[in-house]
């Protein structure tokens, strides 16, 4: 079958991922040959080619060096958080407890949430004084006032809350499918053996899903910054940026200070950090799903 | 397994802890869309107070957000159409590909979607600006296809995987060529799986923000931008924002219990026990 079908099938395949691969590869090339030049788009005509300048204003760029650091804290702190969080749930949701099966779709709802919805969400929750998060801190008879939008340790507090909160599903149901590959008998034997389920999940469970945590932190690792949209709404990047990860100042770069050659300059030292990072994983991942 | 107090009592507190953290924002949202203005942060708030559907018959009425709607449907159901006619032929071929090329492929395609969506606003906004795309459902069409295409592929070659080869076999005996085979035998097979396909399609696209945000102005603007002109900056006037998140949500609430099962992405399907 495979070798009568071998024109037809590349037949098949070709015409997507030559369409990808143009609507991938051209623009980055173009993003690459705009960081080199100098451009303005008020005086399209005027283009000339200044090699690494672009890439020299980074290095005494104070906002483009804090703008890495939040972009690490925004990555590394969701990241970690939500698995954590993430494994911590998936193991109660594995145990058949009374609507574990109604929970378990529930808790997804988070993970489908339009990301400016999911900001707006969490400012109107947030509102000081009179926003849900008081009233839920009032009900545990704490009184909360402070604007945690408006300090820079707490603004950034909120976006990574906001973070967990959009990821933590997706990791839950992963780590539960992985946890759910555990064969039984191995908590049974466990448990013959006079283990209590506190350290037959210490001692099974958490060992046993943590290659599958490494995949996960990978994807996750691409997907937090995906978190644009929230930043826009709730703190604009601010307060004096320290919610102001790389892509965003890019975005501010490019579009609101229509300094496109620059905002090219960034996009590029974000996209070869983030690939090159996540380069090998992606071939593994493809490799398992295939089998080698 | 022994029973064991312990798992009940974790069971239970992460469960409720989580229930609160998750469900909070939205189910507070959802009352602010309901209060009168009056109610909308008296203290102790009003949860549950008389419900009024005001704010909802606003945002209805308001031009700009129900045609940013309109638009957010037609694009989003146009964005499933394209892309399902660009990565259902391709994912049957793959799939039907020695496991060394089905390898490289699937790299290739996971590789397409590895580079972050901020790279491709400037030369699609340079692009769409010379052949007038700008502001057109057409232009966001594209790009949103463009997206959702390598992890289109992915499922869906997937799903052809799981179509039993005899079945396949049987049918080009009978003389079937490769295209009839895939439409007359493994689509209709394979077709809950498209579906669930289609719908995670139809929410990305749904949700999209900075391509809609960076290429359009007035004419196309979907409705996960739109909302934002609901936001006060200063002030008390909540309702109508919560109102139109609830709307935007409400979509997509729905298709949760169907594609619960498909929603961890690529690495559900078999990279995770690795």
């Amino acid at each position: 079958m495979a070798s009568r079908w071998l024109n037809e099938r590349w037949a098949l395949i070709a015409p997507a991922i030559a369409m990808l691969c143009a609507a991938t590869f051209i623009p980055i090339a173009a993003v690459l040959v705009l960081s080199t030049l100098h451009y303005d788009i008020a005086f399209p005509d005027k283009i000339s080619f200044v090699g690494l300048d672009n890439f020299k204003r980074l290095i005494s760029d104070s906002r483009f060096l804090n703008s890495v650091g939040v972009t690490l804290m925004l990555v590394v702190i969701p990241v970690g958080l939500q698995l954590l969080c993430g494994l911590g749930l998936a193991i109660a949701l594995k145990e058949k407890l009374i609507a574990t099966r109604w929970m378990r779709a529930a808790f997804l709802l988070p993970s489908v949430v339009p990301p400016a919805v999911g900001g707006i969400l969490w400012k109107l929750f947030l509102i000081p004084g009179v926003g849900g998060l008081s009233y839920l801190a009032s009900l545990s008879g704490v009184h909360l006032q402070a604007d945690l939008l408006g300090s820079r340790a707490s603004a950034l507090a909120a976006v990574i809350l906001v973070s967990v909160w959009f990821g933590v599903p997706i990791v839950a149901l992963l780590l539960l499918s992985s946890l759910e590959s555990i064969p039984d008998d191995v908590y049974e034997a466990a448990s013959i053996d006079g283990a209590s389920w506190l350290q037959a999940q210490w001692c099974i469970s958490i060992p046993l899903v943590l290659p599958a945590m490494g995949t996960v932190a990978v994807f996750q690792a691409l997907e937090v910054l995906g978190i644009f949209p929230v930043i826009f709404v709730l703190t604009g990047g601010g307060p004096a940026g320290a919610t102001e990860p790389l892509n965003y100042y890019a975005f501010l770069t490019g579009f609101t200070y229509l300094d496109f050659d620059y905002s090219a300059a960034l996009l590029v030292v974000f996209t070869c950090t983030l690939v090159c990072a996540c380069f090998w994983s992606i071939r593994r991942i493809s490799a398992g799903r295939v089998g080698s | 397994m022994r029973h064991n107090l312990a798992r009940y009592v974790y069971g239970y507190a992460v469960c409720f802890a989580f229930a609160v953290f998750l469900f909070s924002p939205i189910l507070w949202t959802l009352s602010t869309s309901m209060k009168r203005p009056i109610e909308m942060f008296q203290w102790p708030p009003v949860i549950v107070g008389e419900p009024s559907g005001q704010h909802y018959a606003a945002i209805i009425a308001d031009k700009e957000f129900s045609s940013a709607l309109i638009n957010s449907i037609i694009v989003s159901m146009s964005t499933v159409v394209l892309t399902m006619a660009l990565s259902i032929p391709a994912a049957f071929g793959i799939s039907h590909l020695q496991k060394k090329a089905m390898r490289r492929l699937l790299t290739l395609v996971l590789l397409l979607r590895a580079a972050p969506g901020m790279i491709y606003i400037i030369p699609y906004f340079l692009l769409f600006r010379e052949i007038h795309l700008i502001d057109t459902r057409l232009g966001l069409i594209i790009i949103n296809t463009m997206f959702a295409t390598p992890l289109a592929i992915w499922y869906l070659s997937s799903f052809f995987d799981q179509v039993p080869r005899e079945v396949e076999e049987a049918a080009i005996m009978d003389g079937a060529s490769m295209v009839q085979t895939m439409v007359l035998i493994s689509i209709p097979v394979a077709r809950s799986g498209i579906a669930a396909t289609g719908i995670l399609i139809f929410i990305g696209s749904w949700n999209e923000f900075l391509f809609a945000l960076t290429l359009t102005r007035d004419e196309a603007k979907t409705a996960a931008v739109a909302i934002l002109n609901f936001m006060p900056f200063e002030g008390t006037d909540w309702g109508r924002a919560a109102a139109a998140c609830v709307l935007m949500l409400a979509p997509i609430v729905i298709f949760v219990p169907f594609i619960k099962k498909y929603m961890a992405g690529p690495t559900t399907i078999g990279a995770v026990k690795g």
